[in-house]
């Protein structure tokens, strides 16, 4: 009987509401706000300032996914990856000090390429602060030049609003890392829940320029009166998510496009108007064709040195459309005739309505007939190598194997322009790699972000062997977590971008770039991840098949030629005309 | 050619705001003759900061737009020469007397 009554009288107590809590922790408030905001995988790596944050989320486990990666730099990398291919912010916890200061090659790498971050990062208690502490580092003023915006947080009742203009001021307009700095005393402290209240305008902030007809018009007469007008599309085009309204426009106007490094994904590389990659290491004919154009439309770039080589030879025979959602863009490098200070979609649409219908075939033709001169004295010989694998060829190969379709995350150096030339992408969102900071160990985790963050797609780091072990450690997070990333070294045993400048222009002095390496498929056995080594031409479709089959993370290792360049090449100083197809002779 | 420019910029007086200022100046490697900043008279929130800079204008222009990006930044404007600055100076320390 008695039992009877405790079995009813528990029954009756599950029928009620647990009452809400009265109070929360300032550590409890921010992960409330986190879910509040869209949040549901985090990368970040505990420590003593941030253990409230960490003690909180332990009951938190069944809305919140944490990736312990095996350093902070693996973390924000791993951030930019999963914002890069989903356009959602990242979010990264750290601790303070050396923990906040192991992001800041992550921030400004984010920075510079206009990634969506929210980074976390615990503080010592409030009434030590600027008493050299333990582990106490001026987080803020520490960031401050390579954020889009950062705070401090003192007191728990202020956490939720810090994170909702965190959020809005990382995901809009121009998008960026941000940084919350919260004592630990503010974790700590009991607050009375408060809803969390999205951010919707900042008095002082406004994110989106509202377009103005005259510039539209003035850029659309130009457009239409123009025999070879040139569309230079860049990472704007993919952050307003304007590739249909740069397709409508191209094929409405017939104007030919090419992209930047970044811009990559952002025009189908099968298009009949697309004619190439610009830059430093671009394609000879939207290189060249640079200084032939009469109307130069940039949409969403910002003329990056390794776009323009020398901007005094730059286009000076153009007339400059410069469309960007930045003002501070507009006229920085080089001076607009027109400036489009606009949001790329509104822009792009704006300018389709206002544009006549026109083919420029001739014009076309000749970036062919260029890129024809570039494929004879560069690509056929790289593709119809003998000897030693080169790292075109495998990256063609891999283009093959995939269609163009996987996500592809590159690192920084020869591997990475390779990637850029030979990969055809196809999709927005498909390339993901360090464009304006040049972050080497970006590559490894960054694939584990974007993994994580489009489980379905297939996604390949291509690495280079001195990239590779900058981050190499985050393979214990591939293999804890079970990341099914799939990771290709193409290994030269050299730095070799450096190397190929040495080559180039400092008379082969190889001065501190060849490297002696670890043995590659013994450390990624050691991480239980499956490896190969290629080291024939004979093998390497084989290996590339059977690493994408996988359904486990899996580590390629391919030997190639030490002394390989990547050419075409624009040397440092020249014009973007003086392009180089092959070394010097002189 | 480089001149005396004055740079008046409105914006929130948030902790750091006169660093972030200070730091794209320092940056564009822009010389600071003179510096005043302080809390509007009648909204603690909000502070001014005026800048006697000496650089060309192309570089004024360039960095007023930079300092406009500020989140913290509501407007930047810019005088040549220093009777601006003169002016506000001295109208701000007759104030504090």
């Amino acid at each position: 009987m008695d039992a009877l009554l405790t079995k009813t009288k528990i029954a009756e107590l599950e029928k009620t509401p647990a009452p809400a809590k009265l109070k929360i922790t300032g550590s409890e408030s921010l992960l409330e706000s986190l879910i509040a905001e869209g949040t549901d995988l985090i990368f970040g790596y505990p420590g003593g300032a941030i253990m409230p944050v960490y003690d909180a989320l332990y009951h938190y486990t069944d809305r919140l996914t944490h990736i312990l990666v095996r350093h902070e730099q693996g973390a924000i990398h791993a951030a930019q990856g999963f914002a890069r291919v989903t356009g959602k912010a990242g979010v990264v916890f750290a601790t303070s000090g050396p923990g906040a200061t192991n992001l800041v090659t992550g921030l400004a790498d984010a920075l510079i390429d206009s990634t969506p971050l929210v980074c976390i990062t615990g503080q010592v208690f409030a009434h030590l602060l600027g008493t050299d502490a333990f582990q106490e580092t001026d987080v803020v003023n520490t960031t401050i030049p390579v954020t889009k915006w950062n705070i401090q947080v003192t007191e728990a009742k202020d956490i939720a609003e810090a994170v909702a203009k965190a959020f809005y001021i990382a995901n809009s307009g121009r998008p960026g890392p941000v940084l919350v700095d919260i004592t630990k005393n503010a974790q700590n402290e009991m607050i009375e829940p408060v809803k969390h209240k999205r951010c919707e305008n900042i008095r002082t902030y406004k994110p989106k320029p509202v377009i103005q007809q005259s510039q539209v018009s003035a850029a659309a007469a130009l457009i239409n009166g123009a025999k070879k007008p040139y569309i230079l599309a860049g990472q704007g085009v993919l952050l307003a998510d304007a590739t249909e309204e740069l397709k409508s426009f191209s094929e409405k106007t017939g104007i030919p496009v090419a992209s930047t490094l970044l811009g990559l994904g952002a025009f189908p590389s099968d298009h009949p108007n697309y004619v190439g990659y610009l830059g430093m290491h671009g394609n000879y004919g939207p290189n060249l064709n640079t200084n032939q154009c009469d109307v130069l439309i940039a949409v969403g770039m910002r003329f990056d040195d390794r776009v323009t080589g020398n901007v005094s030879k730059y286009a000076k025979q153009a007339k400059i459309i410069h469309i960007d959602i930045d003002k501070a863009e507009i006229n920085k490098i080089i001076k607009a005739d027109i400036a489009v200070h606009a949001d790329a979609k509104e822009a792009l649409g704006a300018l389709t309505e206002q544009c006549n219908a026109n083919k420029h075939a001739s014009w076309i033709e000749s970036f062919t007939q260029l890129n024809a001169i570039e494929y004879e004295k560069v690509v056929e010989k790289e593709f119809n190598a003998t000897g030693i694998l080169n790292m075109a060829e495998v990256i063609n190969c891999l283009s093959n194997l995939t269609n163009g379709e996987s996500i592809v995350v590159t690192d920084v150096g020869q591997h990475q322009m390779t990637t850029s030339r030979y990969y055809k992408y196809k999709s927005p969102r498909t390339n993901v790699t360090s464009g304006g900071a040049g972050t080497m160990g970006f590559a490894l985790p960054a694939a584990m972000g974007a993994k994580l963050g489009i489980p379905e797609k297939q996604v390949v780091a291509v690495i280079g062997d001195g990239g590779y072990q900058m981050t190499v450690q985050e393979l214990g997070t591939i293999m804890q977590y079970k990341i099914p990333v799939k990771i290709i070294v193409l290994n030269n045993s050299f730095l070799g971008m450096v190397r190929q400048w040495q080559q180039l222009f400092h008379e082969k002095r190889y001065s501190c770039t060849e490297m002696q390496n670890p043995d590659f498929i013994k450390l990624a056995e050691a991480y239980s991840i499956p490896a190969r080594k290629v080291e024939d031409r004979e093998h390497l479709q084989g290996a590339l098949q059977e690493m994408l089959a996988a359904t486990t993370p899996y580590f390629l290792e391919v030997v190639v030629g030490k002394e390989d360049c990547v050419f075409p090449m624009v040397p440092a100083g020249a014009g973007v005309s003086d392009v180089l197809l092959e070394p010097p002779t002189n | 050619m480089k001149q005396d420019f004055t740079l008046e910029i409105h914006s929130d007086n948030n902790f750091s705001v006169l660093n972030r200022i200070v730091n794209i100046l320092n940056r564009r490697r822009v010389r600071i003759k003179k510096l005043i900043a302080y809390e509007d008279a009648t909204d603690f929130r909000r502070g001014v900061a005026v800048v006697l800079l000496f650089t060309t204008a192309d570089m004024i222009e360039k960095v007023k737009h930079q300092l406009e990006k500020l989140i913290e930044v509501e407007h930047a404007v810019y005088y040549e020469g220093s009777s601006e600055y003169c002016e506000l100076s001295s109208k701000h320390s007759a104030q504090v007397v």
